[in-house]
């Protein structure tokens, strides 16, 4: 047998290690069963906060190190020679007893560069919640309030001894590597929490293309049906439709016995309803079991081949890590080959079903998957609170109330019923608050009320008690926002500034056209001139003597109204959207 | 009112769709009689490339036959063809709640029973596309449940090109993509009438696609408003010519056979109608002498009542020649 295919359980420091021999530099991971999906919202970041600080002391190495923190897992992983190795886990290991605290303000900052730079997934918000694995959809909150305590005791009680497991591939096992962690239990995996009454299910957002997932049993049948999906998926929407550029899908496990495949089809603009609609045939044919023997074969030989490529077994280590503190049995690479060749056709057709019924589809706004048999994922609740009731200073038909349970935004739409958003404190992700008094809740359903003092006339005793009604472990307190929110006077069209289901509201502005930045550019500019104008006749009209001070007052509001009126289009253009 | 006594002299038009097309009784009659085996026997029996979807709508036109459909595709869910038929009468249903009133007059109550039916049609045509994707009846249903539903000229067109990847020359197909293309259902004139082209171009000598040119005409000269700019319309030397070499290529050609050629009364009708609009009532005679007295709803119904319009130009045509 070859050795370089085995891997050894043992232990060092009464952590579980998975060592598999292998030449070259030595890689090793620290890993432990902890990441985003422990935490709450309002605390959301803090695991990878600790990473950061544990990662600090490593400084300016020249070996090759890294962290991860993902939804169950967070990983420390380095490669080097083996005094590096040790000097690395070490560190880790020191940082994690006694995090650099000094440090804390600057990681902080740090985390938020990082998250500038970020794209946050949709998906998992509105599959699980503003809980559990649906966390990662959202900003780290959490980090801006986080105190020394808090993170500690966050460290103390998940990077733990018993919470750890490391693998090493290397000619052996390092010599006197010792790895001191705090005392601490295994960590059951998170909870897996759902947002959807009803699956399959879909919601519309943003410009792309389609983006579905799907959660099925963790299987080599999981990982061959993703395979077929993407051929299938490239075949019609690629090189039959020429719709798409890319289609591309994932089969990750979510070590809990299940694993959630991806798939996405990328889109342009004016092509997004025939990519939906290949999209669904796609599935559609694989549902029905109309699965090519050609492709299964193609992309089981492909999986194979990573299975008995020389360093196969080396680059399972981290999943091996990962199935040991989910508690897992493990499996050799021969056993997984001979899974690999057990699938048939009909195993993928069961996965297809499975998928089917699972899935939650992200369809390009202004499209619908109704017609495909998805139900659309809630977007409002299905009861406002009773309590005290604040209509909008807007005049739009929408109100505030404010009951004992909790919070709630009614809007009346166009066809006359009437929509709630409500948070029930006691199922509240998250408040965050500004230091105006502005409020929005978030319950863990995702479901966002607003709780505006200015747009709804919340007098000081009302917002007093809603303070006091939020556990203080939900809020987050935010920095001063340049512009509250005003009431805006005429009914909105359509009800919008209605409840939204998360996302709606956090979701990134569309990106600005080309033409839209040149609307920007030249009314902008009209604007700058009329504005021009309209100060210097302001500033020196006043003096003019041919001029009455009713006829300066009167020209100078139209001036200025007229200025108004001209940079009107390139204001609401930059509110609409973003820079591309 | 010599006229008059002259028209009765013709017989009556005859809008029945069994009598161009006998096969149509016994369709209805085995379906009543729940001989599903009978049914399928003899859209089995069709020449490769017949258009099937004659015989699923003369099905789907049947009331009550949803009841034998449901129990078909309960007993086997993989039935192409009970998932196609049932999908059709779906979406016949949704239409009779909805009506072919304009979009403003009918109320939303009725859009959104016309919209359950089309959802239930395309979750049946979905699977039987997926089963069968060259089968050419369920491919053309989709079409008309992608045009209800509103999901777009891209897809439209996607659905199509599945159908035509298949079936090239379809012509219940294309006269429903031709629809979607318009723009009363969001299309271009332009994108009509290069698809109309198109059809014919590709059609082999004597097939009923020709015809589409003619619909792309009717439709554009239906959607003008006043009486002026529908004479102008008319009145242009390229849509006279056009008609010509359309009429010419497709039922005018030596090579045009009217069995199984399902939609022909529709197209020598089209050509009638509008030859009789120009005014050319000579080329509208002959297109009347073909049709017989057969006649159906389109495109008639689009110059009054059908009878009466059909009786009206056909009397005025043949009057002349």
């Amino acid at each position: 047998m070859n050795p370089q295919a085995t891997v050894r359980l043992t232990e060092t420091d009464g952590i579980p290690t998975l060592f598999a021999q292998a030449a070259g530099p030595m890689r090793a991971g620290l890993v432990f069963r902890v990441g985003i999906a422990d935490e709450t919202l309002a605390r959301a970041g803090v695991t990878h906060l600790v990473e950061h600080l544990a990662l600090h002391r490593q400084g300016l190495a020249d070996y090759h190190f890294n962290g991860a923190t993902k939804a169950a897992f967070t990983h420390f992983h380095v490669e080097g020679t083996e005094h590096e190795v040790v000097a690395y886990l070490q560190g880790v290991c020191d940082s994690l007893t006694a995090l650099p605290m000094e440090r804390l303000e600057t990681e902080k900052e740090i985390l938020r560069t990082e998250e500038a730079r970020r794209e946050l997934p949709l998906l998992p918000l509105w599959r699980y919640g503003a809980q559990g694995y649906g966390l990662v959809s959202y900003p780290e909150w959490g980090v801006r309030n986080l105190g020394p305590q808090e993170v500690e005791a966050w460290a103390q009680t998940w990077f733990t001894q018993g919470n750890a497991v490391l693998w090493v591939a290397g000619e052996r096992l390092p010599e006197g590597l010792t790895l001191k962690l705090p005392a601490g239990q295994r960590r059951s995996l998170p909870a897996v929490t759902s947002a959807l009454p009803t699956t399959p299910a879909y919601f519309s957002e943003g410009t792309g293309g389609v983006l579905l997932d799907a959660v099925v049993t963790d299987s080599a049948a999981a990982q061959l049906y993703a395979g077929v999906l993407e051929r299938e998926l490239s075949r019609a929407l690629r090189q039959e439709g020429g719709f798409s550029y890319t289609a591309a899908t994932d089969c990750t496990a979510r070590r809990d016995g299940f694993a959630v495949v991806t798939a996405f089809a990328d889109a342009l603009p004016s092509k997004q309803d025939a990519v939906l609609g290949g999209f669904v045939d796609v599935l559609a044919a694989l549902q029905v079991g109309r699965i090519g023997q050609g492709d299964l074969d193609a992309v089981r030989t492909r999986a194979d081949s990573a299975l008995t490529a020389p360093d196969a077994a080396v680059r399972r280590l981290p999943a091996m890590a990962e199935d040991l503190l989910a508690g897992r049995s493990l499996r050799t690479l021969d056993e997984l080959r001979a899974e690999l060749r057990a699938v048939t056709a009909e195993d993928v057709h069961k996965v297809a079903l499975e998928a089917a019924e699972t899935a939650l589809m992200q369809v390009p706004g202004g499209h619908s998957a109704d017609w495909a048999g998805y139900t659309a994922a809630p977007t409002s609740s299905p009861h406002a609170v009773t309590g005290r009731r604040f209509a909008s200073k807007s005049n739009d038909g929408s109100a505030l109330i404010v009951g004992e349970e909790g919070v709630s935004v009614t809007t009346r739409a166009q066809d006359g019923t009437e929509r709630a958003a409500t948070v029930l404190y006691r199922a509240c992700a998250a408040v965050l608050s500004w230091p105006d008094g502005g409020r929005r809740f978030i319950g863990t359903d995702g479901v966002i009320v607003d709780v505006e003092p200015g747009l709804y006339g919340v007098d000081a005793p009302t917002m007093a008690a809603v303070a006091a009604a939020v556990p203080p472990a939900a809020v987050v307190g935010m920095p001063p926002r340049e512009r509250p929110p005003v009431p805006k006077p005429g009914p909105a069209p359509d009800g919008s500034g209605a409840p939204h289901a998360g996302s709606s509201q956090r979701a990134a502005l569309p990106r600005r056209t080309a033409l839209q930045t040149v609307a920007v550019v030249v009314f902008g500019l009209l604007g700058a001139l009329c504005a021009f104008l309209a100060l210097s006749f302001t500033v020196f009209g006043a003096e003019d003597p041919e001029l009455s001070t009713g006829e300066w007052i009167a020209i100078s509001a139209f001036l200025w109204g007229f200025t108004g009126l001209v940079s009107w289009p390139a204001v609401s253009i930059l509110r609409r959207t973003r820079r591309l | 009112m010599s006229f008059t006594s002259s028209a009765s002299s013709l017989p009556s038009p005859d809008f029945e769709v069994a009598s161009a097309f006998p096969e149509a009784v016994r369709l209805r009659q085995d379906a009543a009689a729940g001989d599903w085996a009978s049914v399928r026997q003899y859209v089995d029996s069709l020449p490769q490339g017949t258009d099937r979807s004659f015989a699923t709508s003369v099905l789907a036109e049947i009331p009550g036959v949803e009841q034998s459909l449901r129990e078909l595709v309960a007993a086997d869910p993989d039935d192409v063809f009970a998932l196609t038929v049932l999908g059709s009468r779906e979406i016949e249903a949704g239409w009779e709640i909805r009506t072919d009133a304009r979009a403003k007059d009918v109320s939303r109550e009725q859009f959104a029973a016309f919209h359950a039916h089309l959802r239930e049609a395309e979750k049946l045509l979905i699977r039987a596309t997926a089963l069968d994707p060259s089968y050419d009846a369920a491919w053309a249903e989709r079409l008309n449940t992608a045009r209800g539903l509103e999901l777009g000229q891209n897809e439209a067109r996607r659905r199509y090109d599945r159908l035509a990847a298949h079936h090239p020359h379809h012509f219940t197909g294309q006269a429903r993509l031709l629809q979607q293309l318009c723009p009363k259902w969001g299309g271009t004139w332009q994108a009509a009438h290069g698809f109309a082209q198109e059809c014919l171009r590709n059609a082999p000598d004597g097939a009923l696609n020709g015809g589409l040119v003619a619909e792309a005409h009717l439709e554009h000269w239906a959607d003008l408003r006043t009486s002026q700019e529908r004479a102008a319309y008319l009145r242009q030397p390229h849509v006279h010519a056009e008609l010509v070499e359309a009429a010419e290529r497709s039922v005018l050609h030596p090579d045009f056979r009217p069995a199984h050629a399902y939609g022909w009364v529709t197209v020598q009708g089209c050509f009638a109608a509008l030859f009789s609009l120009i005014g050319d009532r000579a080329r509208a005679a002959v297109h009347f002498r073909g049709l017989g007295n057969l006649a159906s709803e389109y495109p008639w119904s689009y110059l009054g009542k059908p009878a009466d319009a059909y009786v009206k130009y056909r009397d005025a045509a043949l009057a002349g020649g």
